[in-house]
């Protein structure tokens, strides 16, 4: 079947593929403080919605859960798409599902900033 | 060699033209302690002459015979019937994974050998480049060539998931020839070639080429070789003009 | 073709049969990879009770605590030490650390990760 070599297009997937093993080395490290803080540390280990407003209202914890949701979206929609990539799509469906993971991906991060300031907010009500 | 005798049924692969695949059983007399291949080549002689497989310097020297036995990508000319099944027993061959059927176990690696004359893949190499580990430098110090050790029989693409699902992926026997030219000549386009969505960045570290490689080729280790080269030399080329 | 992106060879992504414990590392990291990200997702919605006040967070809580829950969350847990275990393996390779040892390296972070579901089996049903 001479004739379907694909044409190397240098420099094409590096940085993915960077981005998401780095990402999944950081995340690793931020998990195990996030889940460590959250549920060890934490009075009560977050169990009520009263614990958790008074929680976020130190500064580094908003600021540390949005850095790790950036990141753990990012590398999830990246590991979906090499997931995709598997299955050999063609160019213009891989394209609007480039599309879509950029939308869902920045859909997620916006709803998580959104969450997290309303947290913060309700909390210095508190 | 005893005379044992062993009676063993070999599940063939069969694939004419555009007909599905299906299987044909031949119960034949073998003697344990010769090889898979020389099995097929009896069920050809004197059962069925329209089976057609490869088979060629019966040594692993050419990679011609490399099939699946019992769904274990083997070259079948140094497997041991004694090692895959026993007396009576069933043996299953069928074709490589991943290649297109031509006919019963023989597959289409056109395009492998395309990617191969691509990656400038080379048969020789300098001994000193190509020696593994564990094998001796000639003693008198001399330049000596050898033919490298990847002998192309497919295995390696036959093993691998990613293969398994996407033609457009390079492959292991690929990049490992790339690795082996870039041992060989330095020339960074064989970076450029690799480095492609397609190309280096697509192995998911499986390592079943490096397990089912006859030849200690190491495909897998190679691979990740040429991403730490090809990482360091866009990191170079930031700082220095190519 | 015998490589294309069949159903067929879709599910042989996940056939660990005759092959080697390298496979085994891809099927995990794949089926844990799909998991969490179905993970991810619910949590992330879960978490918007926070915003709709102390009732719907409290409420959520107190079905947390009901064993069908209590074992979706081993089984994210189960998924995240196995699929973050063995992504440290696959930086490290990538990186060419530890190549030679990969398949004894894999082994040993699968260890480890039984040990911490284990503990964490422990510490949600037990104590």
């Amino acid at each position: 079947m001479i004739g379907i070599r694909s044409a190397p297009k240098s420099r094409e997937g590096a940085w993915l593929w960077f981005f998401k093993i780095a990402a999944g080395v950081f995340i690793v490290i931020l998990l195990a403080v996030h889940f460590i803080i959250n549920h060890l540390v934490a009075p009560n280990g977050l169990l009520s919605y009263d614990d958790v407003l008074r929680y976020y209202q130190v500064p580094v914890v908003p600021v540390m859960e949005v850095i790790f949701l950036v990141f753990v979206v990012a590398h999830a929609l990246v590991g979906l798409r090499s997931i995709v990539l598997d299955l050999n799509p063609s160019t213009i469906i891989l394209r609007w599902l480039d599309r879509l993971f950029m939308l869902a991906g920045a859909g997620f991060i916006a709803y998580g900033i959104w969450l997290v300031v309303v947290i913060v907010q309700k909390g210095s009500g508190l | 060699m005893n005379n044992e005798k062993w009676n063993v049924t070999f599940i063939v692969t069969r694939k004419k033209g555009d007909e599905a695949p299906r299987t044909q059983s031949f119960t034949i007399d073998v003697d344990p302690d010769e090889y898979v291949l020389d099995g097929i080549e009896r069920v050809w002689a004197f059962h069925d002459r329209s089976l057609v497989f490869r088979h060629a310097c019966h040594h692993s020297t050419c990679g011609a015979c490399g099939m699946r036995v019992n769904g274990v990508e083997k070259l079948t000319c140094i497997t041991p019937i004694r090692s895959v099944t026993h007396d009576g027993g069933t043996l299953r061959v069928e074709p490589l994974r991943n290649f297109p059927i031509i006919s019963d176990l023989v597959v289409d690696m056109g395009e492998m050998y395309a990617r191969m004359d691509d990656a400038r893949s080379p048969q020789v190499a300098s001994v000193d480049q190509s020696n593994l580990g564990y094998e001796k430098d000639p003693e008198d110090g001399g330049d000596y060539e050898r033919l490298v050790d990847c002998i192309e029989c497919g295995c390696c693409v036959s093993a691998c998931p990613i293969a398994l699902t996407t033609p457009a992926y390079i492959g292991p026997v690929v990049l490992a020839g790339a690795h082996q030219a870039l041992e060989e000549t330095g020339a960074p386009e064989l970076l450029d070639y690799v480095d492609q969505e397609n190309g280096v960045w697509r192995c998911h570290s499986a390592y079943e080429c490096t397990a089912v490689c006859p030849s200690n080729v190491d495909p897998a280790w190679r691979i990740m070789n040429l991403r730490g080269r090809v990482i360091g030399r866009r990191i170079s080329k930031l700082f220095i003009r190519a | 073709m015998q490589n294309e992106s069949t159903p067929v060879n879709f599910w042989r992504w996940f056939d660990p049969r005759n092959r080697s414990i390298g496979t085994w590392a891809f099927i995990l990291n794949r089926i844990t990879a799909l998991g969490l990200t179905l993970y991810l997702f619910i949590h992330l919605i879960v978490l918007g009770k926070l915003a709709q006040g102390p009732q719907a967070y409290d409420d959520f809580v107190t079905l947390a605590h009901t064993p069908v829950v209590k074992f979706g969350e081993m089984l994210v847990i189960a998924g995240g030490l196995i699929h973050g275990l063995n992504g440290i393996r696959i930086a490290m390779t990538s990186f060419n650390i530890g190549t030679a040892y990969q398949k004894q390296i894999f082994a040993g972070l699968m260890v480890i990760a039984v040990i911490g579901m284990i503990i964490f089996g422990w510490k949600m049903f037990g104590a």
